[in-house]
């Protein structure tokens, strides 16, 4: 019974009643506790070797931290690391290797966030690693990036364009080293290959279908048009990287090409004389190696072997063409069902749009490829012969109705509102589409084959032609495209009239006002181009455009409308003239001639107003000028002394005027130079000057200015220029010296001379330091036995003179900037007087001391004492001893009353040391006497 | 005589008492003297050591002598317009003259205008040949420098536009000489122009390789046989030099010399229109505006002679003196012919007067009458022949081939296992002998 009651007591059933508490259990688990997880956000150690990140882990824990098991370390650790390379980043440089070793194998990582900061942390890095600092671990990288595009999961794959897409902007020429096996990739990744056996090795191109993938998150469209946006921008990278490789290789194709010499040493000669500079022409003719080599015993590429043969070859490109136009033409297809086509009226959407656009672009690199391995057009004829008939058949026969449908869908938009229209359009273009499908297809077209494809090359010539004429919104990729076609259709049909029509066409763009600088830039780029290939013809074959006369006329005018607004734009215009005037192009000539005035006006003409480089090629295009009459060379001599033009460049005028003048060519050769004598000579003299006569004249009303020095003694008054000028003035001076010490006959360039300097200076009462000094100068070297002074000029040169050395004299030592002229005008002082004995005398005889201040006498006192002093003077001092002698007496005289002053003492010293000590000095006096 | 004997040629544009005078260069003696016209710049060349041509200035036609008969003219060749520059081939063969803008191209054998060249826009300023007459240069006043080839000039075919082998547009002002290397086809010429640079290019790529700017236009320019220096003459009347093999640790070591001298010959007052060095590279001539003509030493840049002419000086070069100028009974191998003023296969009277067989002298001509084009034709004819033949013709040949060969690729085999055994023995030997 106990034993039944026990055990009633133990399974006792418990009785659970509605709206009853349920009794708790005696083995429950309490809950009631609350847990806290313990976060360890960062070391308490400080690691003092290595930096650290905020979390205080350095580089090897994050890296080891890469093998975690766990998703969100691994993401941790990638931020983490990009948080410490962005603080620390010569530990990139350090651990390059291991970084890269790592953060590559997270590409194929199954978690997406850790996909996805991996790229993240590549896009940080990339830019901060250089291409040769990565390039021996890109092959790691890119068999990472290949496994990823090969990876069964769709997310990797997607991710994996991320991938490519910043490597290819960082390292176009390195990924595009390994084209062989991501094209293969990228044909993977939209398609599969059929291995029905019928197929497989008949025909490569059949064996490629597109795939449909229904489990990827986006439509099968949008992943083919991703993955042909990439192939795209892979293929232009290799188009680009190949086109730089060959025009680096030399230049047997293209010898008009003036850029393409790439090793070229340029050498100033002032550095060369100065030891600054050397010149070592001859590659391998000295004992040094030659270091630079591109050779490579083996690549680092330990087992890929065909790395150079991917697309180089053509036929492996022909080989890649074969598999993926068939695949591109599916994409088109499917993008634009042939029934839809045909019906007009619905617009074509724009994810297809996107996707035609990409496919044609796809296939005008492939032939911008195929054309840089075509040397004999064997290719161009083979690309023809199999796709020709497709295309005309897909593309072509939309082609006006694509047209269409989209100026009516725009149309559409416009109704409603621009904005809309331009969001819509902003990535895609179906001008760009179309002119791209004509590329293409004109590219197929040569000469020889004109009759049999005239109806649709009518088609896009009509296009090309309406495109270009109402062309005011075209931006410069468009135009590039637009104005490819039409070399292309001007190459294939060179009659007259078709060329004619295209080229008015162009031209009536080209005048439009308001274009943007690259579509202007492109539209001369082309008219040069035509220019230049109507001017290989030889002379009786030339037919010239009209057209492309008239944009050649127009072109000196534009110049200097142009003015300082557009410095690049200039520049590529003074080329294009340049390189006509050099061909002697009658109408560029005469357009020219009748701008030169506006071109070379002194106050804002083009040249002055424009930079350095310009001014050089506008001053060399004086040579070709073919009349130089005088208003044009005041213009230019004023430009010459405006300081506006750079001393040198003034130098290279005067020399290139110099070349043009009668004076330097052979004394039989041709007449035909019209610059007369007469002008040149005046040019010289008026660049001599310095000054124009308004400023001169200007000049004559100033008094009292500290500029001015005035002196007791003598009627004229000196202007002082600025350092700067008084320099620019002194080396041109130098170059017109040399002009005038060339002409043969001495003497008449020496009377011309004089004849203007009392024309245009004597009489002068302010005269400027600077052209004092320079004709000077100019007289002392043109001066030799078979000329002489003229009477009626001495006065004003011995007042000049004694003007100038007053000045030098009161020179203080403050004033740093006339400090520097010292040299150079005492040197050109000292030497008139020296050669021209008739200025001593009349300066010398003009000392009337006893009108003089104190301050003066001190002054005419030290001159005297340092003209004797001077060993070229001597015998000319020696002459008017007997001048000298009254002087120092009258000054004595005057300072008689007063205590005698060294400098006194001084001149008599030096008086009686030279002139009295000489032995004619004393005979000469006494004769006197 | 032991060495070549080493004249000086010089003309000026006074030529009162003579229009060309040739002195010996080390003593200055003068040999000989020719009479008769005032010689153009850039127009004075001597025809296969046995005739000098002068260009004469401003006047349309050439005089030529026999180089040791030197009073009396040999004959006029009368051209279409002023002759701007000459020059001939060094094979003698040819002669090239710049006429206006276009550049004409006799044979010397027969006196025919072969070919006519309007590639230049201007008037055309220099021609030289290369050392071994296969190109020429011509330097324009358009700025242009062209390189001919002269095979490809010389293939006659009226439908054809002739075109220059190179042509170098990055001068900026017109060329005012131009200099060619040693090497033929792989000289390197040197061009100076009024641009005021001189630019160095390489003839077999078309490359330029150095440009040197100067602070004055450029006037003449030459090179020194083993290219060493670049001789550039300035229009202010100096002569610049260029060291074209320089480097840095070398100029260190030396003492450093007063450096305006180091690089520059100052004599001339006026511009240099003409430059020559000797063989050895020890002397050059300069011939100058300042009618003077100056012989320098190269090394220490002195001048060591003057010679003052009667009006500016319009050539000054050095040349070997052939044999003739210094035995006067020498013959001509070949009389001058009459030089045609027109176009050969032009329809002209005079042509059809000569009539009869033209027959070409010399080697040269024989290879210039088959076109390459042909001449590969028949070598790809002969190819294919052969190929055809042992490849598609004899199948049991090639059998017999194969074997052949095949039992010489068994005899190397042991012939190369022998070396080996033999050599691992020898090896193995000598380390026991050790």
């Amino acid at each position: 019974m106990t034993k039944k009651r026990k055990r009633q007591d133990d399974f006792q059933k418990v009785k659970l009643k509605v709206g009853k508490k349920k009794p708790k259990l005696e083995n429950a688990t309490a809950t009631n506790f609350r847990t806290k997880t313990i976060h360890l956000p960062e070391q308490l150690k400080e690691d003092r070797i290595l930096p650290t990140n905020n979390r205080k882990l350095n580089i090897k824990d994050l890296l080891s931290q890469m093998h975690h098991y766990n998703p969100g370390v691994k993401q941790s650790a990638l931020l983490g690391l990009k948080d410490l390379l962005s603080q620390y980043p010569f530990i990139i440089d350090a651990h390059l290797s291991n970084i890269l070793s790592e953060v590559t194998a997270v590409f194929t990582d199954k978690d997406a966030n850790v996909r996805l900061a991996a790229v993240q942390l590549l896009q940080f890095l990339a830019p901060k690693i250089r291409a040769e600092q990565i390039s021996p671990f890109f092959p790691l990288v890119s068999a990472h990036l290949s496994s990823a595009m090969t990876h069964i999961t769709e997310g990797i794959q997607e991710d994996s364009l991320k991938v490519l897409d910043i490597l290819l902007e960082q390292y176009p020429a390195l990924i595009t080293g390994r084209s062989s096996i991501l094209l293969k990739n990228f044909v993977e990744l939209i398609s599969h290959q059929q291995l029905s056996k019928g197929l497989v090795n008949r025909d490569r191109s059949q064996s490629w279908m597109l795939s449909v993938n229904p489990n990827r998150r986006l439509t099968s469209q949008q992943w083919r048009l991703k993955v042909l946006v990439r192939l795209g921008k892979f293929l232009q990278a290799l188009a680009d990287g190949s086109s730089r490789l060959r025009e680096s290789e030399g230049l047997q194709e293209h010898k008009e090409n003036p850029h393409a010499t790439s090793n070229s040493i340029f050498i100033n000669w002032k550095e060369l004389a100065n030891d600054q500079q050397h010149i070592q022409v001859y590659e391998n003719g000295g004992s040094q190696p030659n270091v630079s080599s591109q050779f490579r015993l083996r690549y680092l590429i330990g087992g890929l072997g065909n790395v150079d043969e991917s697309l180089t070859s053509s036929e492996s490109l022909k080989g890649f063409i074969e598999i993926i136009i068939p695949l591109l033409i599916e994409c088109w297809i499917e993008a634009v069902p042939p029934q839809f086509a045909t019906s007009v009226g619905n617009g074509i959407e724009r994810e297809p749009l996107q996707v035609m656009q990409q496919v044609l672009n796809i296939i005008s690199l492939l032939w911008k490829l195929s054309k840089q391995h075509d040397e004999t057009h064997k290719l161009e004829s083979w690309l023809r012969k199999n796709y020709l008939d497709d295309f005309k058949h897909h593309f072509m026969s939309n082609f006006p109705y694509t047209l269409k449908e989209i100026t009516k869908h725009r149309r559409k938009d416009t109704n409603k509102s621009v904005k809309y229209c331009t969001i819509l359009f902003n990535n895609v273009d179906h001008l760009l589409l179309n002119l791209t499908l004509s590329d293409i297809m004109v590219s197929l077209a040569n000469a020889s084959t004109l009759q049999k494809d005239s109806n649709w090359i009518e088609m896009i010539r009509k296009f090309v032609t309406e495109t270009l004429e109402d062309g005011s919104k075209l931006n410069s990729k468009q135009l590039n495209r637009l104005l490819g076609v039409s070399w292309r259709l001007m190459q294939i049909q060179s009659n007259r009239e078709a060329t004619e029509t295209l080229i008015k066409a162009v031209y009536t763009l080209y005048q439009q006002r308001g274009l943007i600088l690259p579509v202007r830039t492109l539209l001369l780029k082309f008219f040069s181009k035509i220019y230049q290939k109507e001017e290989l013809r030889s002379y009786r074959l030339r037919n010239r455009s009209r057209v492309l006369s008239r944009w050649l006329a127009g072109l000196p005018l534009q110049l200097s409308n142009l003015g300082s607004r557009n410095p690049e734009l200039s520049t590529q215009l003074i080329d294009i003239i340049h390189t006509a005037a050099a061909r002697a192009n009658k109408e560029l000539l005469k357009s020219l001639q009748a701008t030169a005035l506006q071109i070379y006006d002194p106050q804002e003409g083009t040249m002055v107003v424009l930079p350095t480089e310009s001014q050089q090629r506008l001053v060399q295009l004086v040579y070709f000028l073919p009349s130089l009459h005088a208003d044009l060379l005041s213009q230019l001599s004023r430009c010459c002394i405006m300081g506006r033009l750079s001393a040198s460049l003034a130098v290279t005028l005067i020399g290139i005027l110099h070349m043009r003048s009668s004076f330097s060519g052979w004394k039989h050769s041709l007449k035909d130079w019209l610059l007369s004598d007469m002008d040149y000579l005046s040019f010289l003299f008026s660049t001599l000057a310095g000054f124009s006569k308004e400023e001169l004249t200007w000049l004559q009303s100033l008094r009292g200015v500290p500029h001015v020095i005035q002196t007791q003694l003598s009627p004229v008054l000196l202007y002082l220029t600025d350092l700067d000028q008084f320099l620019h003035h002194w080396e041109i001076a130098e170059a017109v010296c040399h002009s005038l010490l060339v002409i043969s006959s001495r003497r008449q360039s020496f009377d011309v001379l004089q004849n203007a300097i009392s024309k245009h200076l004597v009489g002068l009462t302010v005269v400027p330091d600077s052209t004092v000094g320079c004709v000077f100068g100019v007289l002392c070297k043109l001066l030799d036995h078979t000329c002489a002074v003229s009477e009626s000029l001495l006065p004003f040169l011995a007042s000049c003179c004694y003007s100038l050395l007053y000045f030098l004299l009161t020179l203080e030592k403050g004033e740093a900037e006339h400090l520097k002229k010292r040299d150079k005008l005492w040197g050109v002082c000292v030497s008139i007087l020296a050669l021209v004995p008739g200025v001593l005398k009349l300066m010398l005889q003009s000392l009337r001391v006893n009108r003089v201040g104190p301050e003066e006498l001190h002054v005419v006192g030290q001159m005297l004492r340092l003209l004797l002093q001077h060993a070229p003077l001597r015998t000319q001092m020696l002459n008017n001893a007997v001048l000298v002698q009254q002087i120092i007496k009258n000054i004595t005289t005057l300072k008689s009353g007063s205590v005698q002053e060294q400098w006194l003492t001084d001149l008599h010293y030096c008086f009686s040391v030279y002139i009295t000590g000489h032995p004619q000095g004393p005979n000469a006096l006494s004769a006197v006497y | 005589m032991a060495a070549p004997m080493e004249v000086a040629v010089c003309t000026d544009t006074a030529a009162q008492l003579w229009s060309c005078i040739v002195w010996e260069l080390h003593s200055g003696a003068n040999l000989l003297t020719y009479r008769g016209g005032q010689a153009g710049p850039r127009g004075l060349a001597l025809l296969n050591g046995e005739y000098l041509l002068a260009a004469q200035l401003g006047k349309n036609y050439i005089s030529a002598w026999e180089v040791q008969r030197k009073d009396q003219l040999q004959q006029k060749i009368m051209c279409p317009g002023p002759v701007t520059c000459l020059t001939t081939a060094p094979n003698g063969l040819y002669v090239v003259a710049g006429i206006a803008e276009s550049i004409y191209l006799w044979e010397v054998s027969t006196g025919n205008l072969l070919v006519i060249l309007s590639r230049h826009y201007q008037d055309v300023s220099c021609l030289q040949f290369t050392g071994d007459s296969s190109y020429f240069l011509s330097g324009g006043k358009d700025c242009l420098v062209l390189a001919w080839s002269l095979c490809s000039v010389l293939q006659m075919d009226p439908s054809r536009i002739v075109a220059p082998r190179h042509v170098w547009s990055r001068h900026t002002l017109p060329i005012t000489d131009l200099h060619c290397g040693f090497g033929g086809p792989l000289a390197r010429v040197a061009t100076a122009s009024l641009d005021q640079t001189v630019k160095l290019w390489e003839l077999s790529s078309g490359e330029m390789l150095l440009s040197v700017l100067f602070d004055v236009g450029i006037m003449a320019v030459t090179m020194d046989l083993a290219e060493y220096h670049m001789f550039c003459g300035g229009t202010d009347g100096s002569i610049f030099q260029v060291d074209l093999c320089s480097w840095p640790g070398q100029r260190e070591r030396s003492f450093p010399p007063d450096q305006d001298s180091g690089k520059i010959f100052r004599g001339h007052r006026n511009q240099v229109t003409c430059l020559s060095v000797s063989m050895d590279g020890s002397v050059l001539l300069s011939g100058s505006h300042d009618e003077t003509v100056r012989l320098w030493d190269v090394p220490s840049k002195q001048c060591i002679r003057t010679v003052t002419h009667k009006g500016p000086v319009t050539n000054a070069t050095i040349m070997l003196a052939p044999i003739s100028m210094l035995s006067s009974d020498f013959r001509p191998s070949l009389p001058l012919p009459h030089f045609n003023k027109h176009l050969l296969g032009a329809e002209h009277g005079d042509e059809l007067r000569r009539g009869g067989l033209t027959l070409r002298l010399g080697l040269h001509q024989q290879g210039s009458e088959l076109s390459y084009q042909e001449r590969l034709e028949q070598l790809q004819a002969v190819l294919s022949d052969s190929v055809e033949k042992n490849v598609l013709g004899g199948q049991d040949r090639l059998q017999l081939h194969v074997t052949e060969l095949e039992d010489e690729v068994c005899n190397l085999r042991k012939i190369n296992r022998d070396l080996f055994d033999f050599s691992t023995r020898v090896i193995t030997t000598t380390r026991r002998a050790k």
